[in-house]
């Protein structure tokens, strides 16, 4: 049986009809509404959130009807379902993926596995001293990410490969039920390019989503492991840098962020932390203005955020009343944001 | 000898390929200049080279985004860091930044539509450009196979950039869309560099099936004998898929399926994967191929009809940059045109769409505040693609405010549409008359083009006698060619990461 299967299958046991079973896709695709993030709270799914984003609709459709067929669920009406006497047996058998951790990286998963690919990729045609390749990731910002980090790394260039061979083989070769395969057939090195999901899929024979939910918990058992081993490791280290914690920030600006990350919209960070909604603002601001990694495109549209910074040039002006009589729609919050972002520092 | 030196010393190349002096040596004497050279031919080094010598920035116009990455990337492994790309895939921070240091890029490549933000334009504006170079430049003509409303603009941009010194570059244009690229750039002495456009080390060969439920089984021969690696274009993504998976399951070669369809990702690991010898064969649509630079392609599949001879002729010009015989092949069945008739329409919006769209709108909307508003959500309403929401824009966009009224405005999206898909047909047909020729192909490709064939190629095609034994693999029965993999995770890993050779 799939593991997407045993996930579907523990969330309804715990859902315990309360909610319809569209609750469990938007949780496995990490929907930011206050509903869903509440939901993960109330019936302990928190793990599972945001482990499947490219889930579709209608895939999620064929799975959990297909489990309605084997007769693992029965409908109970109003798209709420509960367990069979099957369906209950199979979830006790069946071992949820061991080191999902949604709730904590679904945030930093995708930037993680595309900063150790690019590692990879270059660390493998540095040790086989070729620069003519096509970088596999196309992130600016993972660039960026791997210059500085390359610089900083003390291992001489020569060793590098060795070395990073040495840390991965040390982080798998504690894992339990993980197959390292799921993540190291994706990787491309010298003259060698990594595989598609799908590909790795069929060679390991496996089915699609099941590949996708093992994928993230190896990510996940990763970042776990590199934090626990920060340590006694040289260069996996690098790959969390500042995606756990980023030191320009005041404590309460770092506190309004870890809430921003699970989630939380700022009204209702305003409300968690009994502050007032312009102080929370003044946190993105700081952010904005600090955290490379932060996006403002939540707050204020990519269109808007042109707008305002032609307008900004146009008059020369960073100040926010002479922009705001420009672009009537842009709130002074959003503004700020966008200059903070993009102006000049 | 100059020339040489720094080609040698910049691109590591020893000579020149044909054309390639010509073109650069006219753009250093400052004389605007028409290069139309085959896809292949290393026209990008017509102006890279020139950017060595010039000062002051290049400016390269581009029509698609994977082709400008591609060139970025080529740049980038010659170890000129000055580039930077402006288009839609830049966040708008990163395109921020970049505008804000535009001085410090020697090239910057950016797509028509972006040259039309007034802000940009205006930041090129302060810049001393050097050479403006429109690449692709046959989609300026709407006689052109791939007319693109945004580059008709260009001449105009052109003039306001200050009329700099131009270079414009194509693989594949009949002479009335060469005489249009220099009226609507509005060059007036211009030198024009044309080569043939003849690759005689490429075979053609036109398949006639009686019925088109034939194609896949000739395929799955014709791959498991040819000569590997290859391409097989097709016009839908279901089918491409399908093949791929065909050739893969009967074990005749390992083949992947490339199409706008799958993510960005998925589409940049199997292009490596090919280049790599890690596969075969790819199934694609025409989204694949611009900008791959693979030597050893051995030959070019066509499972349907491609919509006109430009388009089959860049195809097939990805076979045999090594100089290796290789061979095109087409595989055609009664009735095969009514598929890119069908596609040439769908590109277009419909009369009855037009229709509907300006029941919509009322004058009041169209002149708010002295411009048109056009509502996204009609889109959707009217069931418009996104090309065809484009063209609308386009022209909603443009219209100028004194002459335009709704009424005129239809008439005149509804009159280009229907020239459009006119000279959408007539290309159709071109092809389908090139198809059922009795007399060589090699011959009418080139009088297509307006050229005469001068000299005699062996194997030619399959009027002139061709035979496809002569591009089979010789050891057919042992295939699959492409590189066994490693099984094991912990093997894979050390190999990439451990040279062994240095280990010694
Ligand atoms: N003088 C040369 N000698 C050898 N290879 C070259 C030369 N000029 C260009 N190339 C190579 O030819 C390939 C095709 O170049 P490109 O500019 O993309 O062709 P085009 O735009 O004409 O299709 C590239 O791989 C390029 O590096
Ligand atoms: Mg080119
Ligand atoms: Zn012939």
């Amino acid at each position: 049986m799939m593991q997407i299967e045993s996930i579907i299958l523990y969330s309804i046991k715990q859902l315990n009809r309360e909610r319809t079973i569209y609750s469990i896709y938007h949780l496995l695709n990490g929907k930011k509404s206050s509903q869903t993030i509440q939901d993960a709270h109330l019936f302990s799914l928190k793990k599972f959130f945001g482990i499947y984003e490219q889930l579709s609709r209608e895939s999620f459709d064929e799975i959990y009807q297909a489990m309605v067929e084997k007769n693992w669920l029965i409908n109970n009406g109003e798209q709420r379902y509960s367990l069979t006497t099957s369906g209950m047996t199979l979830l006790e058998n069946n071992p949820l993926p061991q080191y999902i951790n949604g709730w904590n990286f679904h945030q930093i998963t995708s930037l993680f596995w595309e900063r150790l690919s690019l590692l990879i990729q270059v660390v493998s045609n540095l040790a086989f001293c070729e620069s003519r390749y096509i970088p596999i990731q196309k992130n600016i910002d993972v660039h960026n990410w791997l210059k500085s980090t390359l610089k900083d790394i003390t291992v001489p260039r020569l060793e590098l490969g060795p070395a990073l061979y040495s840390e991965l083989n040390k982080c798998f070769k504690t894992a339990k039920v993980i197959d390292p395969s799921l993540l190291v057939f994706r990787l491309t090195g010298f003259q060698q390019i990594g595989l598609t999901p799908l590909q790795v899929a069929a060679k390991l024979n496996l089915d699609i989503h099941n590949y996708q939910v093992g994928f993230t918990n190896i990510l996940h058992y990763l970042i776990q492991k590199i934090m626990e081993e920060e340590n006694q490791l040289k260069i996996l280290p690098y790959l969390i840098d500042e995606l756990i914690q980023d030191d320009e920030l005041t404590l309460s600006s770092r506190k309004t962020q870890k809430l921003l990350l699970q989630g939380h919209s700022p009204d209702i960070i305003a409300k968690l932390r009994h502050l007032k909604l312009s102080t929370i603002e003044d946190h993105l601001v700081e952010l904005a203005l600090n955290a490379a990694d932060f996006s403002i495109d939540t707050y204020v549209d990519r269109e808007l955020q042109h707008e305002i910074l032609e307008v900004s040039r146009q008059k020369a002006s960073k100040q926010l009343k002479v922009i705001k009589e420009k672009i009537g729609a842009a709130t002074y919050f959003q503004i700020r944001l966008v200059l903070a972002k993009h102006g000049d520092r | 000898m100059e020339l040489e030196k720094v080609l040698k010393k910049h691109f590591g190349y020893q000579s020149f390929k044909t054309g390639q002096k010509e073109v650069i040596t006219s753009i250093l004497a400052g004389r605007d200049s028409l290069a139309m050279l085959p896809t292949g031919t290393g026209k990008s080094l017509c102006y890279q080279l020139p950017g060595i010598i010039l000062e002051g920035q290049i400016l390269i116009i581009s029509p698609l985004l994977s082709l400008m990455q591609d060139q970025v990337e080529q740049f980038k492994r010659f170890g000129e860091k000055r580039v930077i790309a402006l288009n839609s895939f830049l966040s708008a921070e990163e395109r921020n930044r970049a505008l804000h240091h535009l001085n410090q890029y020697k090239f910057i490549f950016i797509s028509p539509e972006m040259m039309r933000v007034p802000y940009i334009l205006r930041k090129l504006q302060e810049l001393p450009i050097a050479l403006f170079v429109v690449d692709e430049a046959h989609c300026i003509s709407q006689w052109g196979f791939d007319f693109r409303p945004d580059y008709s603009k260009l001449g105009d941009i052109r003039k306001k950039l200050g009329n700099p010194l131009t270079l414009a570059l194509t693989a594949t244009a009949t002479q009335k869309v060469r005489e249009d690229i220099i009226a609507s750039l509005d060059l007036e002495e211009i030198v024009k560099i044309e080569s043939t456009i003849d690759r005689p080390n490429i075979g053609f060969y036109v398949k006639e099936l009686i019925d088109y439920r034939d194609k896949q089984a000739n395929i799955l021969e014709l791959v498991a004998n040819l000569k590997k690696p290859g391409i097989i274009y097709f016009s839908s993504k279901k089918t491409a898929e399908q093949m791929a998976n065909l050739l893969t399951e009967k074990g005749i070669c390992q083949a992947m399926a490339y199409h706008g369809g799958l993510d960005q990702n998925t589409r940049i690991l199997i292009q490596q994967q090919f280049i790599y010898g890690q596969l075969d064969v790819i199934c694609a649509t025409s989204a694949f191929g611009m900008g791959i630079n693979k030597e050893n392609i051995r030959f070019i599949i066509h499972y349907h009809m491609p919509m006109q001879i430009e388009s089959y002729l860049q195809e097939i010009g990805r076979a045999g940059r090594d100089g290796d015989p290789s061979i095109a092949i087409l595989l055609y069945s009664p009735g095969d045109e009514h598929l890119p008739i069908q596609l040439a329409e769908n590109e277009l919006p419909s009369e009855q769409q037009i229709d509907w769209l300006f029941k919509k709108i009322t004058d009041e909307q169209l002149f708010k505040n002295g411009n048109i508003s056009l509502d996204m959500k009609l889109m959707e309403l009217g069931g418009f693609t996104e090309i065809q929401w484009r063209i609308i824009e386009n022209f909603v966009k443009n219209s100028s405010l004194e002459t335009a009224n709704l009424k005129g405005l239809q008439w005149t999206i509804n009159n280009f549409v229907k020239e459009r898909l006119t000279i959408k047909k007539n290309n159709i047909y071109s092809m389908k008359k090139w198809i059922e020729t009795n007399s060589c192909r090699r011959e009418n490709i080139l009088k297509y083009f307006d050229e005469v064939k001068t000299k005699e190629v062996n194997p030619c095609c399959d009027i002139c006698g061709l035979q496809l034994n002569d591009y089979q693999a010789i050891n057919h029965l042992t295939v699959p060619s492409a590189k066994t993999d490693v099984k094991n995770w912990n093997d894979y890993l050390s190999k990439i990461l451990i040279n062994g050779e240095l280990r010694e």
